[in-house]
């Protein structure tokens, strides 16, 4: 997995590529999001449109970020969810966790 | 005599349908990658060769870490086999094995925001069927099948 990030008004836009499956790509993220804390940036995008699949390591990783956020006074939503992740996400039941968006305008906008 | 699994070993042993890798999570990447490529020369769609490289990788990322405990000198072979109507996946540990109806139920309330302990449970909801057999002198072998569509044909 690689990892980019930009920001857009405000709010931190991460976007990784590739398959989150664990081994390194948990660390990526986990101080990916820590050093956004330390900056003050807690309003965060995942933007999965290239993230071809993840597994169950791709989804407890989400999750340590989804939680380290909230626990830090800020929020993780997603955009652009794949088909396949969609899948996972539903038959896990953390679609009702997460907040997901169709485009990135408008998980950035929900942020207003 | 050595057995197989007593052999040393710290590196990567590719057949045309087995990988045998040293118990390090590093190795995933390697073999996600070989059971890719395998599966799509068989001729499997998107969308199976998905389901089936995810189950591999919560399969083999659990042989490595509950079964051989992260032990590099311990290996996990992974076996593909390509039946008339489905698709078989065996992954092998030298690991003492466990009892697959005591995992918690990671949709319960109490365990939706846990970071693990969904792997097995992905599976069974992408793949046909899930087995495991345990050998009387140690290693569990976890049997992933896939069934292939009405009519289609793998490539050999």
């Amino acid at each position: 997995m690689k990892l980019t990030a930009r920001e857009d008004r405000g709010i931190m836009i991460l976007e990784p590529k590739g398959k989150i499956m664990g081994g390194p790509d948990a660390t990526v993220l986990h101080d990916k999001l820590h050093e956004l804390i330390n900056q003050g940036k807690k309003k965060v995008v995942i933007d999965l449109a290239k993230v071809d699949w993840m597994n169950s390591t791709g989804l407890g990783i989400l999750i340590s970020g989804l939680t380290t956020m909230r626990n830090n006074g800020g929020e993780l939503k997603l955009c652009n969810v794949t088909e396949k992740i969609q899948s996972l996400l539903t038959i896990t039941k953390l679609i009702t966790i997460f907040e997901t968006f169709d485009t990135i305008e408008q998980a950035v906008a929900s942020f207003n | 005599m050595p057995t197989f699994f007593n052999l040393k070993m710290n590196k990567i042993i590719r057949k045309k349908d087995q990988i045998i890798i040293p118990s390090s999570q590093l190795y995933l990447t390697e073999v996600d990658k070989f059971v890719e490529k395998r599966l799509k020369k068989l001729g499997l769609n998107k969308d199976q060769v998905a389901d089936i490289t995810i189950s591999v990788t919560e399969m083999v990322n659990n042989a490595i870490v509950h079964g051989n405990k992260n032990n590099p000198c311990k290996k996990v072979i992974l076996r593909i086999k390509a039946e008339k109507s489905s698709i078989s996946i065996e992954i092998e540990d030298e690991g003492k094995g466990f009892k697959p109806d005591s995992l918690p139920c990671p949709i319960a309330p109490e365990n939706l925001l846990k970071e693990v302990g969904r792997g097995v449970f992905i599976v069974k909801a992408l793949m046909d069927d899930v087995c495991y057999s345990f050998k009387p002198e140690g290693g569990t072998i976890c049997c992933l099948k896939k069934s292939l569509k009405k009519d289609q044909k793998l490539k050999r």
